[in-house]
Order: C-alpha cells, then sequence, then structure tokens
C-alpha cells in the first residue's frame, strides 16, 4: 500500500488489534500493523471497514488456514520492523522457506491469496529451486504429480525441439512396437497369454541393480522366461553380429553383465541399456551434447562423484523399472534389427559412452569389494 | 502410480504462481517440466518471459554444433510459444549473428514484446536490425550488443521506452541523436564502446547517463533530471590525429566546454558523478569539471579518475586558476564519498584534492589510489595531503596503495 493511504488512515482508524477468519471458520486477533501488511487485509480495512470487532472479522480466503496465517504473519513482523539490513531480511527469507514442500505450496498460495507479492516471489523461488535441475521423475516425486504421459507424448516436446537422431530412432522404435502389439494382440486371441507384473520389492531392485549375486528371489529369470524364449533365437544372432561390429559394445555388455548376473541370456541387458538410453532422453528435452570424454579409470578424488553417479543411476532405474521394463522388454527384438540395419553402430557407441562411468564404476567398485575383501577378510569377534 | 503419495501439491496452484516458478527456472527445465504429467504439458508455452543465457548452453567446445544447436532451440521454442512475449533476453552466450535472428525479431515484434535483450557474443558480423524491429511499440527496455541500428525513414521513436543501452552499436550519429530525442519517456542511456565523435543528449526525463568511448564532444540539452553521470571519453592516437586533437585532451569539450562560462543550468538531481582519464594537466579539462560539480548542488557521490602526462603536469603553472575559478565561498554541501583513483600527484591534482577537502562539509570518506608505485612519490603526495584544512569534521581520507 503507499504511504498517502498510511497516511489518511492514521488518525482516526489505527487500531492495534484487527480480528481474522481463517479456513477453519476459527477467529483471531492479530496486530493490525504487522496484518495490514497484507494488501488484502488492507483493503478489507480501509474500503470495507472490516475487521474492527470479533463480529465483523475479516473473512480471509480459503487458502489461509491458521498455520498459514501465523507463518505468514511471523514473515510480516520480520519485515516490518524498520532498520534491517538487507542482508539480515535475505537470511531471514532464506531461514524462512526452510520448511517441507507441501508446507511450502501451501504457503505460496496462501500468500498470493492475500496478495502478499513478495512472498510470493519468496516462496516460488524456493520451489524453482527445488525443480530446477531435477529429472522429471524426481519432480514428480516430489510434488506427488501423476506419470500420466504416455512415452510418445513424452517425447513430441523432444521432437519439436531438436532434431536429434535418437528421436528419429525411438519414433521409429515405437511404430514397430505398436505393430507387434498389434501381432501380439491377435495371437493372444487365440492363446490365454499368463499376465507379466513385475513384482519385485525396490530392494530386490536394488540389490538386483548393484550386482548382488544372489537371484533376487527368481522373481526375474521365471518372469522372463517366456518372452524370452520367444526371441532368444534372433537375440543370438543378432548380439553375435553385435559384438563384432561394434567394439565399444564390449565394455558396455560387461558392465550389464554385472548388474544381470543372474539373467540366462543378454536379453535384458540389451534392455536396460535400451531403458538408459530413453532416460537420457526423457531428462533431457533439448538436445545435449555427450561429454564422451569420461575415463574408465578411478581416481580417488573423483570416487565421492562417482559414487553420488551410481546412486542416482541406482535410483533412476528403481523408480519407475516395473512400468517400463515390461515394455522394453518387448521391443528388444526391434531394436535388434534396427541397431543392425540403421546407423546403429554410432547410435550405441554414443550411448554406450554416457553409459561407461556408471556402468563401469559398478564393474570397478564391486572388483575392488571383492579384492580388499581377500586382502582383508572381516575378522569376527571370537565369542 | 502413485497411490501412496497423496495429492498432486502443485499443478493446482493458480497460473500466476506457476509462472512466476517457471520464470525463475533455466529456460530449459521450464521447457522440460512439460513432460512431467498432463497438467504441466503446456503451462510453460505461456511464461511471458524468456531468457536464454549461458545455462541453456549444451557444454560443448564445437562453436559451430553449439550454435546451430542453440539457434534451433530458440526458433523451435518459440513456434512452440504462445501469447504474448514481454521480455526477451539473450545474454552471456556464444550465440552470433544469424538469419534466424530476423525471424526472432519479427516473431517478437508481433508479440508485444518490451524489454529486449539481445547481446551477440565476439567475433561474428554485427547483426542489423531488420525494419520489423522499429515497429516495437510496446518497448520499454532495449539492450543490444554488437549490433547494427538503422531506422527507417518512417520511424517515430519508441514512446514507451525508459532504458537503453548500447553496447557496440553501429548507428549513425544523426540516428543516435534523434532516436534519444524521439523516445520521450527514456530516463536510462547508457552508451559504450561508442565512436560517434559529437553527441548531443536531449532527453527530458533523462536520470542516469552512462557513456564511454571516442567522444569529442558531448553535450547535454535539457537533462534536469539527471541523478547518476558517467562518463569516459578517450581516443585512440590515431583518431586523435586525425581530428588534430591530442588523445589526451579528453573533456575539453564535454559539457560545451569552457566556452560556456557558467552551466547554464544547475542539475539540482545529480547525485552520482564519474567521470575518467581527466587530465590534470589542462586547464579547461579541469575547469570542465569544476564547472559540473560546483553547479551540482546535490552531489553526494564523486569518482574522478586521473590521466596526466607527468612530465608536463608537473611544471604546470597557472596556480592562480584555483584562487579564481574556485571561491572559498564555493560549497559541496551533499558531498559525502570521493573516491579519486589513477592519482599522480601532479600539483593540479593536489590542488584539486585541497579543492574538495575544505568545501566538503559533509564528506565521509576519500579514497586515493595513487597510480605511481615509487614510494618516495607517494610519501611526498601524502605529506601534501595532511596538510590541507577539511571541512568535515569526520572525514576519513584513505590512501590505497597498490602492491
Amino acid at each position: 500500500m503507499s504511504e498517502t493511504d498510511m497516511a489518511v488512515i492514521k488518525p482516526e482508524m489505527m487500531k492495534p488489534y484487527v480480528w481474522l477468519q481463517t479456513s477453519d471458520d476459527s477467529i483471531q486477533q492479530v496486530e493490525q500493523e504487522i496484518a495490514m501488511f497484507c494488501p488484502f487485509i488492507c483493503q478489507e480495512i480501509i474500503q470495507k471497514g472490516m475487521g474492527t470487532s470479533k463480529n465483523c472479522a475479516i473473512c480471509l480466503p480459503q487458502q489461509v488456514s491458521p498455520a498459514m496465517l501465523s507463518l505468514i504473519l511471523d514473515y510480516c513482523r520480520f519485515h516490518q520492523v524498520l532498520g534491517r539490513s538487507n542482508k539480515e531480511r535475505k537470511a531471514y527469507d532464506e531461514k524462512f522457506v526452510r520448511i517441507d514442500t507441501e508446507k511450502l505450496c501451501e504457503l505460496t498460495s496462501a500468500a498470493d491469496s492475500l496478495q502478499l507479492k513478495p512472498l510470493v516471489d519468496l516462496t516460488s523461488r524456493a520451489l524453482a529451486r527445488i525443480i530446477e535441475g531435477r529429472s522429471p521423475e524426481e519432480i514428480r516425486d516430489i510434488f506427488h504429480l501423476p506419470d500420466d504421459l504416455t512415452e510418445e507424448e513424452k517425447l513430441e516436446p523432444l521432437r519439436n525441439i531438436t532434431d536429434d537422431p535418437r528421436i528419429r530412432l525411438l519414433n521409429r522404435l515405437y511404430a514397430k512396437k505398436r505393430k507387434e502389439l498389434k501381432e501380439r494382440e491377435r495371437i493372444k486371441n487365440v492363446e490365454v497369454e499368463e499376465e507379466h507384473v513385475d513384482e519385485r520389492s525396490v530392494d530386490d531392485l536394488l540389490s538386483f541393480i548393484n550386482g548382488n549375486d544372489r537371484d533376487p528371489k527368481g522373481i526375474k529369470t521365471s518372469k522372463n522366461k517366456k518372452k524370452n524364449r520367444r526371441k532368444k533365437d534372433q537375440q543370438k544372432n543378432s548380439s553375435s553380429k553385435e559384438e563384432i561390429s561394434v567394439p565399444d559394445k564390449k565394455e558396455v555388455l560387461n558392465g550389464h553383465n554385472i548388474r544381470h548376473q543372474s539373467s540366462e541370456t543378454d536379453g535384458p541387458c540389451e534392455t536396460s541399456n535400451l531403458h538408459h538410453n530413453l532416460h537420457h532422453t526423457y531428462d533431457d528435452p533439448m538436445l545435449e551434447f555427450d561429454d564422451d570424454d569420461t575415463d574408465d579409470e578411478i581416481d580417488p578424488a573423483l570416487k565421492a562423484k562417482i559414487d553420488r553417479e551410481v546412486e542416482d543411476f541406482a535410483r533412476r532405474l528403481n523408480c519407475d523399472w516395473p512400468e517400463r521394463i515390461k515394455d522394453f522388454f518387448s521391443s528388444t527384438q526391434e531394436r535388434k534389427t534396427m541397431l543392425s540395419t540403421t546407423n546403429g553402430n554410432g547410435f550405441l557407441r554414443r550411448h554406450a559412452c554416457m553409459l561407461l562411468p556408471c556402468v563401469s564404476v559398478f564393474y570397478l567398485t564391486h572388483h575392488e569389494f571383492a579384492f580388499r575383501m581377500k586382502m582383508n577378510p572381516p575378522r569376527w569377534p571370537l565369542a | 502410480m502413485d497411490d501412496f503419495s497423496g495429492p498432486d501439491l502443485i499443478s493446482d496452484l493458480p497460473q500466476s504462481i506457476i509462472e512466476t516458478i517457471l520464470i525463475q527456472l533455466p529456460i530449459r527445465d521450464a521447457v522440460r517440466t512439460s513432460i512431467l504429467s498432463r497438467k504441466w504439458r503446456y503451462k510453460w508455452s505461456t511464461i511471458t518471459q524468456l531468457v536464454f543465457d549461458e545455462k541453456c548452453y549444451p557444454n560443448c567446445h564445437d562453436r559451430e554444433a553449439v550454435q546451430k544447436n542453440v539457434v534451433e532451440f530458440i526458433t523451435r521454442l518459440l513456434f512452440l510459444h504462445q501469447g504474448p512475449i514481454h521480455k526477451f533476453q539473450i545474454v552471456n552466450t556464444s550465440l552470433q549473428n544469424c538469419s534466424a535472428i530476423n525471424q526472432w525479431i519479427l516473431f517478437l515484434s508481433r508479440n508485444d514484446i518490451k524489454d529486449l535483450d539481445l547481446e551477440l557474443a565476439e567475433g561474428g558480423e554485427f547483426f542489423r536490425m531488420p525494419s520489423c524491429f522499429f515497429g516495437c511499440e510496446k518497448l520499454t527496455r532495449l539492450e543490444l550488443s554488437r549490433c547494427e541500428l538503422d531506422p527507417p525513414v518512417s520511424f517515430k521513436g519508441f514512446s514507451c521506452l525508459k532504458s537503453l543501452n548500447l553496447h557496440q552499436v553501429l548507428i549513425s550519429p544523426e540516428a543516435i541523436e534523434s532516436l534519444i530525442s524521439s523516445c520521450p519517456l527514456l530516463e536510462s542511456l547508457s552508451l559504450s564502446y561508442f565512436d560517434c565523435l559529437a553527441l548531443t543528449v536531449c532527453a527530458p526525463n533523462l536520470k542516469y547517463l552512462c557513456l564511454e568511448g571516442e567522444f569529442k564532444e558531448i553535450c547535454l540539452v535539457d537533462t534536469p533530471l539527471l541523478v547518476e553521470l558517467s562518463v569516459a571519453m578517450y581516443m585512440t592516437d590515431d583518431v586523435a590525429e586525425h581530428m588534430e586533437q591530442s588523445s589526451t585532451c579528453n573533456f575539453v569539450k564535454f559539457l560545451g566546454g569552457n566556452d560556456l562560462g557558467r552551466l547554464a543550468i544547475m542539475y539540482n538531481n545529480l547525485e552520482t558523478i564519474e567521470m575518467y582519464q581527466v587530465s590534470f594537466e589542462d586547464m579547461k579539462e579541469i575547469l570542465v569539471v569544476l564547472r559540473l560539480i560546483t553547479s551540482s548542488p546535490n552531489l553526494k557521490e564523486l569518482h574522478i579518475s586521473g590521466s596526466s602526462n607527468i612530465s608536463a603536469a608537473t611544471y604546470a603553472a597557472g596556480f592562480e586558476f584555483w584562487e579564481k575559478e574556485c571561491p572559498s565561498d564555493s560549497i559541496l554541501s551533499q558531498l559525502k564519498v570521493v573516491k579519486l583513483t589513477e592519482m599522480s600527484g601532479v600539483p593540479h591534482e593536489i590542488e584539486f584534492i585541497k579543492f574538495l577537502l575544505g568545501c566538503s562539509p559533509a564528506l565521509e570518506t576519500m579514497s586515493i589510489i595513487p597510480s605511481m608505485y615509487d614510494l618516495e612519490c607517494q610519501l611526498k603526495m601524502l605529506v601534501e595531503l595532511m596538510k590541507f584544512r577539511r571541512a568535515s569534521t569526520k572525514a576519513e581520507i584513505y590512501f590505497i596503495r597498490g602492491d
């Protein structure tokens, strides 16, 4: 509000307290001077003469719960004091928005309904900071967004905004997949198939990803056996061909074998590779240049960074593996043919580069661990 | 898929909040929100502020590929965008001139552009603004670098423009003068790397003026509201030779030079003055500086950098000048902060400092950064400074020596 408004109301109307009614119909008395900081309340007082008594309390918007009101008043109370330095105010603001995301969203909405612009900006900035640099999966997770777009839809903005060869390949892949699904639909009518549901728990998946020796409950193998059997022959042919034609591939497969020690064929390996590729593109609607100069060697200084990458990768695989893995298993076959017919060589090599840092870390850390165990076997306390 | 996670926290917030959030994000992250969920599909596409900075650049050393990628990205993004675009900035990027910019400008000119900031990177050609640009009637802020402006004859000025910042922009002297005078609301003007030699600034609402470049004459006409003034006039030696003028005498013709006698107007709002490379061996130039200072009764901050020809200045005569031009009753009642850099300790500099100390009763700090490294010379200057009467009892003097 402008200073002239203040000047006008000050003489006769300025009362120390004002009555406010929050969304739960409870009424409370707050210092007028502070409440006036909110343009909404200010207007109610000046234009409608509201808030002077309990009976004509100012009815706050639905978004303002008692908890939010108290937060907002805290904010106003601090900033209302003159003579605070910018640094102090900044530090306060910084601390003020360190609340859980749900509250933060609620607060943004409440501040907006009271037209308290500085607080809206502050909380929006905090929300933006939460979103910035995070993967779509993480963002969905944080804000509880439904993952209700199809894979194809997710690729659309991508297609529009870049001319990435990956997208062309993926589009081709999807076209073929649709065809195959149709085909299967036809077969389904003849023979009743069992449903494939991934029932692995998060822990199973994690240990699976981390390359534990044990077969996680054997679910995986039994689950995919049927599908794999259908394609096994073709896969074998094409994969052997690939190993000759794609030199970089070997290392990728190595890495995958560690993660998939339980798998019988390299079909699932392929799938997860593709899965990762897809992920990469989801995360980057804009074309990103692959930084492929990352080395395999583990420099101790890099270890922290690598550990983070490993974690990130595990988490990504984890977060929607069950939903998508099924689709990609079924598309393995197409991808193979595509790789051998199109410029799959370069395609794969490019992605192998992206994958390598993560995969080789699995590989090396795994071995390092084994090595260390050999050198320093754990000493059991003598009971 | 998330039955456990609870209700959607953010998607149903008012669009104004969502937009505030999206604007705070790097543009890549903002566009990326379209694959979050169905509700977020097109939320980003109506944001009115588009900022392309170093964050939207792929991390790659192949300059050509980067250029191609970014151009394509911006073009496609504009295709996907809907509604008005109030702010469009390309800053801190390595984008160079290319034909696609013409299309962007046309697109922006049809979408209510208010704030345009186009900074092209070194190396490429200058970008010539298409004629449609001059039809952006709602423009309030314009910042260009490495562009060429050639307004069509029919151009009537930007009626809403408040801030104009041109850095390394090619424009004829007539065109810049008419551009300035045809923007009636202009409050802030900054020209840098400019080489128009003679410039007359006519802008009745001007508050902030920053000029830097090869100027020979600068004339301010009708700028009574000026609050901040920063001027660096320099001349490369070859141009100076061509103009039959010494490359060091920079301010001789500033503000009409010494022909004016006293300045015609008082700058009652002027609070900050910065002048770079003042030659303290040239009486005329000193006079221009003094006139400006004494015509600004509300001056609070003064920054002068010297550029003395030491051998010429050491033996300069004419100290009666200070008696004559600085009557003892002149007073700089508001001056609080003085910063003097590149001081070589020549006699007229010392006299200037003496003058400032003697007539600034409100002075709080004066910092002096000498340009000479010789300890003896520094000491000599300090001894001189010690003597001077200070009108302000709380003035602190910092003599800051570099290493």
